[in-house]
């Protein structure tokens, strides 16, 4: 047999080598540099290693092909648009993690064991978190561009595993934080197993793992129908419950509540970008031509979503499992650019990530902030008359909420402007009803949150708002301001999505 | 620029100007925000001179693109109705700064945001009415809930943070369903070849509306408007925010803000759904006939000053809604009339009624009593504000309500003989309190109230003056708002019954 | 037809003198009152000039206007700020302002110690200039303005001092109902402008001739509405009792000469529409029949000299209202009585108002008594009002209540005969309880308070009385003298001179009838009064009928169980409805979300192996899902 030597082209995937780079660079960096200089060499590299990544990005960024490492990988318009939003939300979130005492010192000791207090004591700081992120934002960049489903697989478990183990760095409340590692892990592993299943089931319907295949396969209406659907089905699970849609939503409350904030802030919007960057491409590409087979259950799960989502965070005393739930209505809302099924529900759903991405980081970021001696006060109820205490940080988070809510002004108006319009023009009047009256609902505990920073008085019992570090004031300004502005003069990056976004088949 | 702009701007060049002067010196901060406030009014009035009144066409247009992928543009102009409706507005913020030049004392936040939201607030509302692009409509519309949230949850009285949610869910709710129109009508555009957001060009769009999308589309902003208006049963929000809100608040809240609904019912639901309108207009003329006495009977009943006169705006907005779906040139222009009016009488009641208010301490009427004879000056300008509430010949507001009486007769003679007997409960919502409030011994504790100052006096001279000058003589209004109602009516394919004795003769 | 330029002064002097005591404020303490009088006086010159240059025309051309701008325009809603003056309207101006500068004059002194005296003239000046209006306006609309505007003026003046809370419900009182008059009047306007396309009176008039009978009774019977409001009339009399809250020279002004004669001049305005509404004008009849003995029944009952008095007028616009229903004659005997009344009943308010100044501001008659020594001034001008109101000849009333009563039978038939006996049995009424007030406060024994002291009123309140009487006493002989107000007033009508009707019984007869009446009702008054005990107090032990009139025939205790009570419950109900009801649904669909959120959020166990489970059921249903939508 002859071998023939992949052809692969490097400037494409430079972007990710880059990344992986320095990722393994942090690696060594752990293995072999003086613990004093660590921290700060492990955060030169990881920005140096992001920025590098997003500059070639951009030089490349028109140049596409079905082909830059055989057919493993397709590189798009869309793909450098979500490979840009992953590497934009890392660079904000690398910030957050670099105000290191969110993290444990000793992730492996265990909780409130001797071994631990002394780490803390001998001030240990885990740095390892660095090459970690990178790792995972390695994998989130090549998950929205692979285009077979082996790649696919690989992507999503080297997005996965760095984050499970992230989850559990939490310095205070170590137990729940481990517990939320655990579970990410097991539940992770388990909706992996189906994404294997379905992968294999698609196989057997199409004999071909690349996208382009089974496209071809799914037109040609060869093959055995059972055999997709459930090929259908079990990949979407596994999909689905990246981005934490109903049912597959459950772990994300408990994992956003126990990692550390500024981890669940990278997951939190990184994660989605990576995995509805994936979904977009399997199911606009692939999927496509069977759309009245799984259109009519992705538009229910959209729906529940949504629903489920904005009912439950009302019932939320807990910032973060709050922040979780919205989030969770929030994917709901993007499936609904996804079930468009059109260029506009491409774009809306591109520029939805981008927006939701950075507000989300921006107010994760803002939660590091309010702390008492135990840590972050994630209780909600002792938030209240923040805006005495610090009207800037209150009017900021605040500003994050209205951003959720979808009120004008704010990126989020745009983005579920476009997504719903670009439902509804392929016809899903019920998705359109459906985002309205979640929305409503929203508001209802967006707002309750604001009444509480503004309109309840204090509660002296030691919660304060810490000055941000300089790092951490980046991400919550940056955030703030590109919420802001893609809230009004929103054109420029909408019109670049237009042009760029596009599937190569 | 178009002038419009400029004057969009003054307010909110104040805003500045107020933010940068140090928040220790509150007086500057008032004299900025007066002044700031009372230039815009002289140059709003120079653009009412520059109006060419029997022109349909819009004027002072301006028109840039905005965000041109869903071809949203910012694009003002008025036509007769939108510029009264401005001046109203541009006049009455200077009032209330005057007037309630201590209102921003006792707030949650300082005076320098107390004025700035004020002044934010005039912005919006000179852009909601010049807007002519629904999408720029749209975001002002929801926008300018934030300001009046906080005015009314931060400034307010009572139960002012229960009120201020009250009155932003209502409206956030309405706004919801008006996006969902909103998107509706981006989609039928967009479908139909032509997407815009441009009022003219949407004057077409019924032709190709099927009637379910056009009365489902009409209904979502029907809603918004019905719920801003407020028409009953929407109203339940009203009556708590005037109540909290401080008595300027409540000022540009009933006189100006609740305006954009009936405002909107002309600009948008008429030049838009025109058949759905016909359509509704049975439900709609009902709802406000209704409104016309249950507001009246429940102003009867009330016990709270600022209750009743909310409750007597409830009565008003329902005269100004009948006269609009009447759909006769006589309702349409007493209805745009109306609006101005109303604007000035609220305002008189609601100022005056904060003097009074906040001289005894009280707003419960039975507190007070006998103020004739301790303060004449305040007791005659609240019976001024009642006069003029209660429609008496020979004040601005009557030549309101007769012309939406006659107007709604000769289409809809039940409607305007049940509504007539507003006119002996107005007798008795305003006669009750001036007797309970102005007449009778005086009541102990308001022996020594003092009478209205210089600055008082000086604020509400021009409301007064506005009151009596345009009973005796409305033409320059009128001449105004006729084209334009004419034209509405006309474009909306409807023309004024023939007197039914002399038809054939 | 003619215009003229100086219309407009009649309304602007007492409108500048309202606005400039109002505006000035204390400031003008001092001069207020003569600046006042002189601007009604000036107002009445301008009337009396107005009326030579009447003269001095030809019959047709008497009438004149005055555009003065543009008020309402709207499509095909034109209404001009425009005054007409025709012989009809300068019989008014006269009067308005005739009486009531007399009746400013007589102010000067009878509020000399009312600190509010400027105030008062303020409202004075404003009535007088909205009754103007009413009376000069050249389409229903404008006469709403003034309509409305005596309104609040009449409110304004009862409750003058409304520090006393039972004077500020009585102006309340008259407020409201006149309201409910004044609906009516928005609704002729509607349907005018509905059916004929204008609101002006000579519009109206021309295109009445091809309107329906059914617009025009439409329009008539609104018009009866707004007049029984304005006019105190049945049912909407109830307020007028009460307006005697007012000081004394209001009572005498406004609810005795001129506002509430208002409903008449409105009637025989509208002459067109009734001529052609025969139901509407049978109506207008009834309403006067019934309020003319309603009036006169309770004030056989009252002891407060100005209740009386008041009940008198209510019954005496009664007998206009019922001649005013009467067609063309009936209109000139309506004005007649309309005008000589003025006069009598203004001279006997003014009188009452001397007594009461005389005797402490007391007004139950039954304190009065043998007061013709101490006030002979007085008592002489008051006994020609009273003479005159019961009808004696030559005194005024006589001329226009008898022509009333011939009227009334000649309406003919059964009709005839029963209008002919109410009036009658009114006139008889009248005598009685007319010199029932006559006696008990001027010629049977004195029953007055200790601490009174009786004394004559000073010049500057008799002089003005005076001159009212010489009204009351000529001003029927001289418009009866060869049909002079007749033949003045009937190019209004579209009369022209000579109508020849049947009639059903001789003039003298009737006459004769009336004289009968009259002598029979004094008679009773004497034996009862005069020749009798009169206790100080009311007595308790009277007729089932006395104690009704004396409740004003339960007008009140009607309007309050038929309007007010169920009115209050209505409210009431309807603020609990807006609480619990209304507001309630929305708080419950805000509880409901929460309800359900708290519900769902128990799927979070926070157990893997029960997610694990989501994720498993998820994934059958998912495959359910579309394999359902595939078969």
């Amino acid at each position: 047999m002859t071998f023939t030597a992949p052809v692969l082209e490097y400037a494409l995937l430079a972007p990710m080598l880059i990344v992986l780079g320095g990722a393994i660079v942090g690696v060594l960096i752990e293995a072999f540099a003086r613990s004093s200089v660590r921290a700060s060499a492990q955060l030169f590299v990881s920005v140096t290693a992001i920025v590098m990544a997003l500059a070639q990005l951009v030089r490349v960024r028109n140049q596409g092909s079905t082909t830059p490492a055989m057919a493993t990988l397709t590189f798009d318009g869309a793909g450098v648009l979500l490979q840009g939003t992953v590497l934009i939300i890392a660079l904000l979130s690398i910030f957050l993690i670099s105000d290191q005492d969110n993290f444990t010192a000793a992730a492996a000791a265990v909780p409130g064991s001797q071994e631990e207090r002394e780490a803390h004591q001998a001030r240990v700081r885990t740095t390892e978190v660095f090459p970690l992120t990178l790792f995972a934002v390695a994998g989130m960049m090549l998950f929205p561009v692979a285009s077979d489903l082996i790649t696919l697989f690989v992507a999503l478990e080297v997005l996965s595993l760095p984050l499970y183990l992230m989850a559990g760095l939490s310095r205070y409340r170590r137990m729940a934080s481990q517990e939320a590692a655990l579970k990410y892990f097991l539940l992770g592993a388990f909706s992996s197993a189906f994404f294997l299943f379905g992968a294999a089931f698609l196989y057997g319907y199409s004999s071909s793992l690349t996208f382009a295949g089974i496209q071809a396969a799914v037109t040609g209406g060869a093959g055995n129908d059972v055999f997709l659907l459930i090929g259908i089905a079990f990949v979407s699970v596994g999909l689905l419950f990246k981005v934490g849609a109903f049912p597959f939503h459950a772990w994300s409350p408990d994992v956003y509540q126990g990692s550390p904030t500024a981890i669940t802030a990278f997951m939190a919007a990184a994660t989605k970008v990576a995995a509805f960057g994936a979904i977009l491409r399997i199911f606009y590409v692939s999927f496509a031509n069977a759309q009245w087979q799984w259109r009519p259950s992705l538009v229910v799960i959209a729906i529940v979503t949504m629903i489920f989502g904005s009912l439950v965070a009302i019932a939320q005393k807990d910032v973060k499992r709050m922040l979780a739930y919205s989030s969770i209505a929030h994917a709901g809302f993007l499936l609904a650019g996804v079930i468009a099924l059109s260029k506009p529900g491409l774009d809306a759903t591109i520029f939805y990530l981008l927006a939701y991405g950075i507000a989300t980081v921006g107010a994760f970021a803002i939660v590091t902030l309010i702390r008492d001696s135990a840590g972050e006060v994630t209780d909600l109820n002792r938030w209240s008359g923040l805006g005495k205490r610090s009207p800037i940080v209150a009017g900021t988070f605040a500003f994050f909420l209205l951003a959720f809510a979808g009120i004008p002004m704010t990126s989020g108006f745009i983005g579920k402007f476009s997504i719903f319009s670009a439902a509804y023009q392929t016809g899903s009047l019920a998705i359109l009803i459906a985002g309205v009256l979640s929305s409503a609902i929203a508001a209802f505990f967006y707002i309750r949150v604001i009444v509480l920073m503004f309109f309840k008085d204090p509660v002296e019992d030691g919660t304060s708002v810490v000055i941000p570090s300089a790092l951490t004031t980046i991400t919550i300004s940056l955030s703030a301001v590109v919420t802001l502005v893609l809230g009004i003069f929103p054109a420029p990056v909408i019109n670049f999505i237009q042009t760029t976004a596009i599937f190569l088949r | 620029m178009s002038s419009l702009v400029t004057l969009g701007l003054l307010p909110l060049l104040g805003a500045i100007v107020v933010a940068v002067l140090p928040s220790n010196n509150v007086l500057r901060i008032k004299q900025a925000a007066l002044a700031s406030t009372i230039l815009t009014g002289i140059f709003g009035l120079y653009i009412a001179t520059q109006f060419v009144a029997n022109e349909t066409a819009l004027q002072f247009v301006q028109k840039n693109q905005w965000i041109p992928s869903f071809s949203i543009n910012f694009s003002v102009g008025v036509d007769g109705l939108a510029l009264v409706l401005i001046v109203m507005s541009v006049v009455l913020t200077p009032i209330v700064v005057l007037a309630g030049w201590n209102e921003s004392e006792g707030g949650r936040w300082s005076a320098k945001v107390f004025y700035i939201l004020i002044l934010v607030l005039e912005t919006m509302m000179i852009g909601v009415f010049a807007a002519t692009d629904v999408f720029l409509f749209y975001v002002i519309f929801e926008a300018m809930l934030i300001p009046v949230y906080f005015l009314i949850g931060g400034y307010g009285t009572g139960e002012r943070a229960a009120a201020a949610v009250k009155f932003l869910l209502y409206s956030l709710f309405g706004g919801l369903l008006m996006l969902a129109s909103i998107i509706g009508i981006y989609v039928v555009s967009s479908n139909a070849g032509y997407a815009s957001f441009d009022i003219t060009e949407l004057a077409e769009l019924h032709t190709i509306m099927s009637p379910t999308t056009q009365n489902l589309l009409f209904l979502g902003f029907f809603i918004a408007f019905a719920i801003k208006a407020p028409l009953w049963p929407l109203h339940t929000w009203l009556p708590d925010a005037a109540k909290a809100g401080t008595p300027g608040t409540s000022v540009l809240l009933l006189g100006v803000l609740d305006k954009v609904g009936t405002f909107g019912m002309i600009r948008f639901c008429i030049t838009i759904f025109p058949d759905a309108s016909k359509t509704f207009t049975p439900v709609i003329i009902v709802l406000s006939v209704i409104s016309i006495l249950y507001g009246a009977f429940l102003a009867i009943g009330a016990r709270d000053l600022k209750r009743l006169i909310a409750y007597t705006s409830i009565s008003h907005f329902g005269f100004i809604t009948m006269g609009i779906f009447a759909m006769t040139t006589q309702g349409h222009s007493g209805a745009a009339l109306y609006m101005f009016n109303h604007g000035f009488s609220t305002a008189a009641l609601f100022i005056v009624g904060g003097w009074m208010i906040s001289r005894r301490g009280s707003s419960t009427i039975a507190d007070f009593g006998g103020l004739q004879r301790v303060t004449p000056v305040m007791a005659w300008m609240f019976f001024i504000a009642g006069m003029s509430s209660l429609a008496l010949p020979g004040l601005s507001s009557f030549v309101s309500e007769f012309l939406v009486l006659v107007g709604t007769y000769t289409r809809y003679p039940v409607a305007a003989i049940i509504a007539t007997f507003g006119i002996v409960l107005a007798a008795l919502y305003i006669l009750i309190p001036v007797q309970r409030a102005l007449h009778g011994p005086t009541t102990p504790g308001n022996e020594n109230l003092p009478d209205l100052n210089l600055r008082e006096k000086i604020a509400i001279a021009p409301v007064v003056a506005v009151i009596v000058a345009f009973g005796f003589y409305p033409s320059p209004l009128l001449n105004i708002i006729n084209p334009a109602a004419a034209h509405v009516i006309e474009s909306a394919g409807f023309t004024d019954p023939a007197p039914t004795e002399i038809a054939g003769k | 037809m003619n215009t003229s330029s100086t219309l407009v002064y009649l309304i602007a002097l007492p409108l500048f003198g309202a606005a400039t005591l109002l505006l000035g404020g204390r400031r003008t303490d001092k001069w207020g009152h003569l600046f006042a009088t002189a601007m009604a006086a000036g107002s009445f010159g301008v009337g009396v000039y107005q009326l030579f240059e009447m003269l001095s025309r030809s019959t047709q051309e008497r009438a004149v206007t005055q555009k003065l701008f543009s008020w309402i325009a709207v499509g095909e809603f034109n209404i001009d700020a425009a005054l007409l003056l025709d012989q009809l309207s300068i019989c008014f101006v006269l009067l308005i302002t005739g009486v009531g500068t007399l009746i400013h004059i007589y102010s000067i002194s009878y509020m000399a110690h009312d600190e509010n005296r400027r105030r008062f003239f303020a409202y004075l000046n404003l009535f007088i200039a909205a009754m103007l209006l009413l009376v000069l306006g050249n389409s229903y609309l404008n006469l709403y303005v003034g309509w409305e505007g005596v309104g609040l003026a009449s409110y304004l003046l009862i409750g003058f001092w409304n520090q006393k809370p039972a004077y500020a419900t009585a102006s309340k009182k008259a407020f409201v109902m006149n309201r409910i008059g004044d609906m009516g009047l928005s609704f002729a306007i509607m349907i005018a402008f509905a059916t004929l396309g204008t609101t002006t009176f000579d519009g109206v008039a021309e295109h009445s001739h091809h309107a329906s009978e059914a617009a025009l009774t439409a329009i008539g019977i609104m018009l009866v509405i707004a007049a029984a409001g304005k006019s105190a009339q049945f049912p909407l009399q109830a307020w007028l009792g009460d307006a005697m809250a007012g000081p004394t020279p209001v009572s005498a002004l406004i609810h005795a000469a001129t506002m509430v004669t208002a409903g008449v001049y409105l009637i025989v305005r509208s002459n067109f529409i009734f001529e052609a509404a025969p139901t509407a004008q049978l109506v207008v009849v009834i309403v006067g029949a019934i309020t003319l003995l309603f009036g006169a029944l309770i004030g056989t009952a009252k002891d407060d000299i100005k209740k009386a008095l008041a009940a008198s007028t209510m019954s005496q616009i009664g007998y206009m209202i019922l001649a005013a229903g009467l067609g063309p004659v009936g209109y000139v005997f309506a004005i007649m009585h309309l005008l000589t009344h003025g006069f009598f009943k203004a001279s006997m308010f003014l009188g009452a108002g001397s007594v009461m100044h005389g005797m402490n501001d007391e007004v139950n008659m039954r304190k009065f008594g043998n007061l013709r020594k101490f006030m002979p001034i007085t008592f002489i001008t008051f006994g020609f009002g009273y003479l005159a109101i019961i009808g004696v000849p030559p005194f005024a009333g006589f001329y226009s209540k008898d022509g009333i009563i011939e009227t009334a039978f000649n309406a003919g038939g059964f009709k005839g005969l029963l209008l002919g006996g109410i009036t009658l049995l009114g006139a008889a009424i009248t005598a009685f309880y007319m010199t029932r007030v006559m006696v008990l406060t001027f010629t049977s024994k004195a029953r007055w308070d200790d601490d009174a002291h009786p004394h004559e009123s000073p010049a500057l309140m008799w002089i003005p009385i005076a001159i009212l009487s010489i009204g009351s006493i000529a001003s029927g002989f001289l418009f009866k003298q060869g049909d002079a107000l007749a033949n003045w007033l009937n190019p209004v009508f579209g009369e022209h001179g000579e109508h020849h009707e049947e009639h059903m019984f001789e003039p003298i007869v009737v006459s004769a009838m009336a004289m009968t009446a009259v002598i029979i009702g004094v008679t009773i008054a004497l034996r009862k009064y005069q020749f009798a005990e009169v206790s100080k107090e009311a007595p308790e032990n009277v007729s089932i009928f006395t104690r009704f009139a004396r409740k004003d025939l339960g007008q009140d205790a009607f309007n309050e169980a038929v309007f007010m009570r169920p009115g209050q419950s209505l409210t009431t109900a309807l603020v609990k409805t807006d609480k619990s009801v209304i507001d309630g649904a929305v708080s419950a669909i805000g509880r409901l979300a929460i309800a359900s959120g708290s519900v769902l959020r128990k799927s979070q166990t926070g157990f893997a192996r029960s997610y694990a489970a989501f994720i498993l059921i998820g994934a059958i249903v998912l495959i359910a899902g579309i394999w359902v939508v595939t078969q």
